[in-house]
């Protein structure tokens, strides 16, 4: 296949999906080949976000600010980046429920880290997030030169959604991120080697990696809200160097299949890539 | 536990505690810090050490990564000793509410150097705590926060707890209870320099 097939595919799913629009941008290690497919589109980030939040935690780590063994308090309450006023993150919403478990107490750095991103807790993203600081984390993305990465704010805020406040990626942006986890330009290999652990753990794993080889391990983070359907991953394969990819979507509440949209062209991806 | 006169500490735990220092609160208040401490060699130490039948010392020191560092990491730890005090209030309120009580993390003894922020309180003289728990009810909603804190209140009129609310000042995720800027000078020592 190529890059015009594959272009014309994804035109194809997407319009038969009913989707809005979808993004996807990959980064061969292989071949040092890109592919942009509306690879500049800024999306709502939903929690592909928590990347992000990630790479911060690790680089305060190496930096000597944090240590990942140390503890922070485990609390449900945080404030609304427009206003200031309280939200809490529903339990009943939050697709983990351990950290709740934990309110009152605390929780080390690293079992902080490891939720927010094997199933996607917004607690411990929250918690993690309102420590470090909004403001550090995208200084870690522009000292990292990663464009196309936006976070402003905690899950959940209401009111910062209401004035349209909302952390935002690109497909490029997410694929330059998920570069830090290979490549000597920031992290201790140490560090890179912990956070890819972490990705690789990854419990959601109905996008990326359904249509592909059981041979393919993905390092991947889903991020899903009603109009957003997103996965972003490292896909390593057995033979080769792996490949970045990521695969965002938007389209209208309530439609059907989305997350089979992304499986799809997750495969159309790997048959590109393995051609 | 071994009291010690918190003039006496290395250069650096006293630029972290100031001992005996008088703190401003926006320039409208000013209340003196505690000058003496319990030394807690460990934290086997602080869990071991029993200050009532039902609170053990380490319940009531559990910071997390945001009090400063040398704190938070290296041993000895250094307690005001109105602990004692506290201790002493929240076993006459478990009493009264004939369950357990959970003190939350930083909602006990905190240092001035805490990075938590907000208005001097009474958590740095070891004269608070954050109930976030008791028996089965979370005192997150004005009904267990405010039930609660009648019981607490009617401990004493030296009692004080912050009232329901969102507001600088006001609790809705956990009962803060107070004995005010309590200093305990223990027999055998002096205020004298």
């Amino acid at each position: 296949m190529d890059e015009q097939a594959l272009h014309d595919h994804i035109d194809s799913l997407r319009a038969a999906s009913g989707s809005a629009a979808i993004g996807v941008q990959i980064f061969d290690y292989e071949t040092e080949r890109t592919f942009s497919h509306e690879g500049d589109r800024w999306f709502h980030a939903a929690s592909t976000m928590k990347v992000a939040v990630l790479v911060a935690l690790f680089h305060a780590a190496d930096m000597g600010r944090v240590r990942l063994e140390d503890r922070l308090h485990v609390r449900n309450r945080f404030r609304s980046i427009v206003d200031r006023s309280i939200f809490r993150v529903q339990r009943d919403r939050d697709a983990d429920s351990a950290v709740h478990r934990r309110v009152g107490r605390s929780m080390k750095l690293i079992e902080l880290a490891e939720p927010m991103i094997m199933r996607s807790s917004n607690l411990a993203t929250n918690l993690l997030l309102e420590f470090l600081t909004p403001d550090y984390i995208q200084s870690t993305l522009k000292k990292a030169k990663v464009d196309g990465v936006q976070v402003l704010r905690g899950v959940e805020d209401s009111v910062a959604f209401d004035h349209g406040l909302n952390n935002t990626v690109t497909p490029s942006g997410l694929v330059a991120l998920l570069r830090l986890l290979r490549e000597e330009r920031l992290f201790s290999e140490s560090a890179r080697s912990r956070m890819l652990a972490i990705l690789l753990a990854q419990e959601f794993n109905s996008m990326i990696p359904a249509l592909l080889p059981d041979s393919a391990q993905v390092a991947h983070k889903t991020g899903e809200i009603s109009t957003c359907t997103h996965d972003a991953g490292l896909v390593l394969l057995p033979g080769r160097r792996p490949y970045a990819v990521a695969i965002l979507t938007e389209h209208p509440p309530g439609l059907d299949d989305t997350q089979k949209l992304v499986a799809k062209v997750s495969r159309l991806v790997y048959e590109f890539i393995t051609a | 536990m071994k009291v010690v006169d918190g003039l006496t500490l290395s250069a650096e735990h006293r630029a972290l505690l100031r001992p005996g220092e008088m703190l401003e609160c926006d320039g409208q208040e000013a209340h003196r810090l505690p000058r003496y401490f319990y030394e807690i060699d460990s934290w086997a130490h602080a869990k071991e050490t029993q200050l009532t039948p039902h609170f053990t010392l380490s319940e009531l020191i559990t910071v997390d990564c945001r009090e400063a560092d040398l704190l938070l990491h290296s041993f000895p730890h250094y307690v005001p000793c109105a602990v004692i005090v506290l201790a002493r209030y929240l076993e006459d309120f478990r009493q009264r509410v004939e369950a357990p009580v959970c003190v939350a993390v930083n909602g006990g003894y905190r240092s001035p150097a805490h990075r938590l922020g907000g208005r001097p309180n009474p958590h740095i003289w070891a004269a608070a705590a954050n109930i976030y728990r008791v028996g089965d009810t979370w005192l997150d909603s004005q009904k267990s926060i405010e039930r609660y804190a009648r019981i607490a209140e009617s401990l004493g009129p030296e009692v004080y707890v912050r009232p329901f609310g969102f507001n600088p000042g006001e609790t809705d995720d956990h009962l803060h209870v107070d004995l005010g800027y309590l200093l305990s000078t223990p027999r055998g020592y002096s205020e004298l320099q």
